[in-house]
């Protein structure tokens, strides 16, 4: 197993970027490269990780597109590394043909997503309109695990939980942040995983294994191409079950003041931080506001959502897109009843004070 | 040399260690004394927590200042900032001026395209740290630091949790500041605090450099 010089002890509050923020913690979590082709609001995680990496043994390389260094942190991890890689916007378009090659062949990538406006070049600062291309991009089906953070502590949690997941499940897991968390500062605690009891799942060689294949071991075939429609059926469908049977174990989501909510609150990643604080505003005037927030955008909190749902009068999906993640939300309560509305406002950004004045207008 | 004399001072250092914050504040103090003083957003390095936002805020206050706007600006973020003419010329204006420089060597490599910098009265060129910020937290790696920026008069101790600074965090940083400061042979010009732990400090800290005041400005500067 793969030994460098920790870059933490123990545990430390400090003051960073969120892009710093990943590029610590894929450096914590024994990430050993990273592929990278530079993109705003990235960048940073570049950066950082160039500036750690001789210190703490790691590699990095830089490609010439999105879509080399997509397949070359494909190849990293064929050749037994916890490789990673980060974009945003049109660098993860170009990523989604490597990220579906890795999940056809059920590899553990880790890509880190860093929203910013579109379609196309759009903005280089903020959105959340990469969320489905993320979860269902490509031309696949979606069997990916996808993070959505809402700050700095997320950030650092779950990047470290990226690599752990997509090691122990074997598919292409996602961290998706967005252009204000990777720029925005705020305090966060970074720490050495082993000092929280986190034990990261050892990366494995896929190819050049010793031994003669076929004698000493199975042949390692690795297949991203098939001739025959019943090959790929049978693959796709074993896959997606094992990515159904897993899901339960995976899925994770937030919830407050949801026990007797009327109104209930859907949001994901940075929004939800207003949707939280409006929240609570609307709880102190004596609205019976709740608040949901998948953290886990795919798989999706499905049925948990869906328990609250069905108790609520109206629902609210606030998201910085164009109803990308009101399309998950309705598809997950299909035949529930309750009214579901939406506040979109794709590529800016939502405040508390909307939400509430939001709320309020519903009443 | 009739000229009153005036104060020439650029703020460099590391990335998000609030050189913005430190020469917003700094220029203020200086207009509040009556002075002529002219800030200059010289970061053509990052284009997000600028002086960009707040320019029409902090004009109000009575201070000049020269940043795009960025309605007038183009691929800002995609394709690197360029400087206004305004600011090539800037230390040749009349009265104070301060400049707010990119983070790292390439931003401190802006001070060469300015005219006249070293020549009308020397400009002082300071570095801010903050240790709370994990590659500048420990003596060592402040003096190495420092030695990759080129011309340095100075450090400011800007040393910092956000909404979570305690005293303690200010003095400890005022010390390791100081510490790699005396290995630099150069001075502590200030250690910054928010007003509640400035006043709690008192007009030194505790290893004797005088506490700058700041008021949080930058934190609504995002775009």
């Amino acid at each position: 197993m793969f030994m460098a010089p920790k870059p933490i002890e123990g545990e430390k509050r400090v003051f960073m970027t969120g892009n710093e923020v990943v590029a610590w913690a894929a450096t914590a979590a024994g990430a050993e490269i990273m592929y990278g082709y530079p993109i705003t609001p990235q960048n940073e995680i570049m950066h950082y990780w160039t500036r750690m990496a001789p210190k703490y043994g790691r590699k990095f390389l830089q490609t010439e597109d999105e879509i080399s260094a997509g397949f070359t942190t494909v190849g990293g991890v064929l050749a037994g590394k916890r490789a990673f890689t980060a974009t945003a916007g049109p660098g993860n378009t170009l990523m989604q043909e490597p990220m579906s090659m890795a999940e056809m062949m059920r590899l553990p990538t880790v890509l880190v997503v860093t929203q910013r406006g579109g379609p196309s070049t759009a903005t280089v600062i903020y959105s959340q309109q990469e969320l489905t291309m993320t979860c269902f991009g490509g031309n696949g089906e979606g069997m990916r695990i996808v993070y959505s953070t809402s700050g700095h502590q997320d950030l650092y949690d779950y990047t470290i939980k990226a690599f752990n997941t997509a090691w122990k499940y074997r598919f292409p897991t996602f961290v998706l942040g967005d252009g204000y968390q990777s720029k925005m500062r705020e305090p966060v605690t970074i720490y050495d995983p082993e000092a929280r009891n986190i034990s990261m799942v050892p990366a494995e060689a896929y190819m050049g294994n010793p031994g003669t294949p076929g004698v000493d071991r199975d042949p390692v075939h690795l297949r991203n191409t098939y001739n025959m429609e019943e090959e790929l059926l049978k693959v796709i469908n074993d896959n997606m079950a094992t990515y159904e049977s897993i899901a339960p174990e995976i899925v994770e989501y937030q919830e407050e003041e949801v026990e007797d909510a009327e109104v209930l609150l859907i949001s994901h990643g940075i929004v939800s931080r207003a949707a939280q604080g409006a929240m609570k505003l609307l709880r102190e005037e004596g609205f019976k506001v709740g608040y949901f927030r998948p953290i886990t955008v795919r798989p999706f909190p499905a049925e948990q959502l869906r328990e609250r749902a069905e108790k609520a009068k109206c629902l609210l999906v606030i998201e910085s897109a164009y109803g990308q993640l009101k399309r998950i939300v309705t598809d997950s309560l299909y035949g529930c009843t309750t009214t579901i509305k939406s506040y979109m406002k794709p590529g800016e950004s939502v405040t508390v004070e909307e939400v509430v004045e939001k709320v309020r207008s519903l009443y | 040399m009739s000229e009153a004399p005036v104060i020439l001072e650029a703020y460099i250092g590391e990335y998000a260690s609030g050189k913005s914050e430190v020469a917003i504040n700094r220029a203020l103090r200086l207009c509040e004394q009556g002075r002529e003083v002219t800030l200059v957003d010289l970061d053509t390095v990052e284009p997000f927590y600028t002086l960009r936002p707040l320019k029409k805020q902090l004009e109000n206050k009575g201070l000049k200042v020269i940043a795009w706007e960025t309605k007038e600006t183009v691929g800002l973020g995609e394709t690197g900032s360029v400087l206004k003419p305004e600011m090539r010329w800037a230390l040749k204006r009349p009265g104070d001026v301060i400049l707010d420089v990119g983070y790292g060597v390439e931003g401190a490599k802006t001070l060469n395209l300015l005219e006249g910098v070293f020549k009308r009265f020397p400009l002082k060129v300071y570095v801010v740290i903050n240790t709370a910020r994990p590659f500048t937290s420990e003596v060592s790696d402040i003096v190495e630091y420092i030695k990759t920026l080129g011309k340095v008069d100075g450090l400011v101790n800007n040393s910092h949790l956000g909404a979570e600074t305690d005293l303690d965090l200010v003095q400890e940083g005022a010390r390791i500041v100081s510490k790699a400061a005396k290995i630099l042979g150069l001075p502590v010009v200030a250690t910054t605090a928010e007003i509640q732990i400035a006043e709690r400090i008192g007009t030194k800290d505790c290893m004797g450099h005088p506490v700058w005041v700041i008021r949080r400005y930058m934190e609504h500067s995002f775009w």
